[in-house]
């Protein structure tokens, strides 16, 4: 596989990752849906292509190593920032729950939130 | 009659409870763009009617609600404290990065390669006295050059130390400021959506420098807590903290004449330092007390800058003076340094200015005897095959360079995070906007939505990731 093809691919596939930051930094359930769609073409795209990398392993000369290498570390910090965000934001309404939780059903014998007994209901909207 | 005045009071009071929500949605509007500023609501309270007993209904204006969530502002002023931490590194990574060259232009590696070059010269011409010369100015240059290197990361520990002291000091100003609101409070301005601004504006800034807690009482004052357990502010009592320079006594020091750490201390006296390792301030603690004593040493560690130097002097004197000179002399050392402390000998480091070329021994005694026999030794540390030449299983000029690759790599991670950070600043921050104004009903739905979608999302970024890693090894 050529050198700015590898390049390019591992680009493509981070820049879909940085899409997805960009809908993190703003999270409602409708963006992390649309994360997911994202994030599972680009793993697709990723795990299609490497079987194509493992032909040229070692030959170092093809290709240039490093311009690829150092796309795959930008890569994985974008995969490393998404985590975080997402986990960030997990947290934040874990614990917003939790809270809630504290708020209306005060709190287990073991000290925990106690679980709010009805969490789901159906809303209408006028 | 009193049935007229009771509906004319019940009016006034009615009018005046519509008065205050204008008031307040004014407030809300002005302070629209005011730092720190939450939206604020006024509740109403239904009055009693009973027209037997004269109660003619209508409203009051009830308690004044700030929609600021505590919970979500803590979460903004989390985020800010690792934020404030990894910007910080990264400024003092960076200075520190420049003591230490990798291009071999200058520095330690440039004088190192330069006097490998001059042991190879004088393999070649064991004799020749302005080679020995060459040999001595080399030597001398790669001494002072540890001497620059050790000097200059001294400086940034006495840099790091300052920072400390005013990073401190701003927390202090900070505390104070929250201390002269809390005083407005407790003179009975509860609802003043103003100061309130003005304390969570101060607490936003704060929370760069230093991990804290803030709570609110229930008489409206603030109280700000060190980490959950050390008191910084309660009502108008403001405890503040000093920082200072503290050899430490237990367990007694390896090397009692190091350079002391930097300590932080509460206002009973308490040594607050390992509480505190986020922020900014934990950031200068972190830098000043673990990383650069990594290099020039404290109580307990050599430092990796004077154990090189140590290593380098010691096995180059020991292989001139396992040699003779031409008059059959044994040979001298060439390096000299302080030999009761070993965190000092990069900085002490020197070559005897009373050695003359003549006192260099270049005859390996043998035997085999080999007339350029030390030359060609030392020549050999440049690619060492014995282990007796190396520095943790590698030569000198690589243990420099994987000092020089641990100040990079640090530098290069925390230069990553300040862009993670920014994020999740920025995400808590949206998060904080989202959670004030929405009803809690709504947010019950929402938040069964997010738990299955966050389940979703995480399982695709968990498989990206694998994958990610299987392509970096693929490639390296």
């Amino acid at each position: 596989m050529a050198a700015p093809e590898v390049h390019e691919r591992i680009r493509a596939v981070r820049l879909s990752v940085d899409r997805t930051i960009d809908l993190l930094l703003s999270p409602s359930p409708a963006a992390l849906d649309r994360c997911s769609e994202i994030l599972e073409t680009a793993g697709r795209q990723l795990a299609e292509f490497q079987p194509l990398l493992e032909q040229s392993r070692g030959t170092a000369a093809a290709f240039e190593k490093a311009s690829r290498l150092e796309e795959a570390r930008k890569l994985r910090w974008s995969v490393v920032r998404a985590n975080r965000l997402l986990d960030g934001a997990a947290k934040f309404h874990d614990g917003w729950c939790r809270l809630r939780d504290s708020l209306t059903a005060g709190y287990t014998d073991r000290g925990a939130p106690a679980p709010t007994p009805a969490r789901r209901r159906i809303l209408v909207h006028g | 009659m009193s049935n007229l005045l009771s509906q004319l009071v019940s009016s006034s009071s009615t009018l005046d409870a519509y008065g205050r929500v204008l008031d307040t949605t004014q407030n809300n509007v002005a302070n629209a763009s005011t730092p720190g500023y939450a939206k604020q609501t006024m509740t109403l309270e239904a009055l009693p009617f009973d027209p037997n007993s004269g109660a003619t209904g209508g409203v009051r204006a009830g308690v004044l609600m700030s929609s600021r969530d505590q919970y979500a502002e803590q979460g903004v002023r989390q985020q800010n404290l690792s934020l404030g931490a990894q910007q910080q590194l990264v400024t003092s990574l960076t200075e520190l990065q420049s003591e230490f060259d990798i291009s071999g232009n200058r520095g330690i590696p440039k004088a190192l390669n330069d006097l490998f070059q001059t042991f190879s010269a004088w393999a070649a011409s064991p004799t020749n006295q302005a080679t020995r010369q060459t040999v001595l100015d080399k030597a001398t240059a790669l001494a002072q050059t540890f001497q620059q290197a050790y000097a200059g990361i001294a400086n940034q520990e006495q840099t790091a130390a300052e920072q400390v002291s005013q990073t401190v000091d701003q927390v202090n100003q900070m505390v104070g400021q929250l201390q002269k609101f809390n005083q407005i409070v407790m003179n009975g301005n509860h609802n003043d959506a103003g100061l309130d601004a003005q304390v969570n504006a101060t607490l936003e800034n704060m929370s760069q420098l230093i991990d804290f807690t803030a709570t609110k009482q229930v008489d409206g004052t603030v109280t700000i807590m060190l980490n959950g357990t050390q008191l910084l502010l309660a009502s108008d009592k403001q405890y503040k903290l000093t920082s200072s320079l503290s050899l430490p006594s237990s367990p007694p020091p390896t090397y009692p004449n190091a350079p002391a750490n930097v300590q932080v201390l509460a206002s009973d006296g308490t040594d607050v330092t390992s509480k505190i390792t986020n922020g900014q301030l934990g950031a200068l603690l972190n830098l000043r007390n673990q990383i650069l004593p990594s290099y020039i040493g404290d109580a307990y560690q050599a430092g990796d800058l004077n154990t090189m130097a140590k290593q380098f002097a010691d096995r180059v004197n020991s292989l001139l003076t396992a040699g003779n000179t031409s008059d059959g002399q044994s040979g001298n050392p060439l390096f000299t340094y302080d030999t009761s402390n070993d965190a000092r000998v990069a900085q002490t480091i020197s070559v005897d200015s009373s050695l003359t070329p003549d006192q260099l021994a270049a005859i390996d005694p043998g035997p085999p005897y080999v007339s350029n026999g030390v030359p060609l030794s030392l020549a050999q540390l440049a690619s060492p095959t014995d282990i007796a030449d190396m520095i943790n299983g590698v030569s000198y000029s690589q243990y420099y360079g994987q000092l020089a690759g641990r100040v990079g790599g640090q530098l290069s991670d925390a230069t990553n995070q300040v862009q993670v950070q920014q994020s999740l600043v920025s995400q808590a921050q949206t998060l904080r906007q989202q959670i004030s104004g929405v009803s809690l009903d709504e947010e019950a739905a929402t938040l069964i939505e997010f738990q299955r979608a966050y389940q979703a999302t995480s399982k695709f970024i968990t498989i990206l990731d694998q994958l990610t890693e299987t392509t970096i090894n693929l490639i390296t």
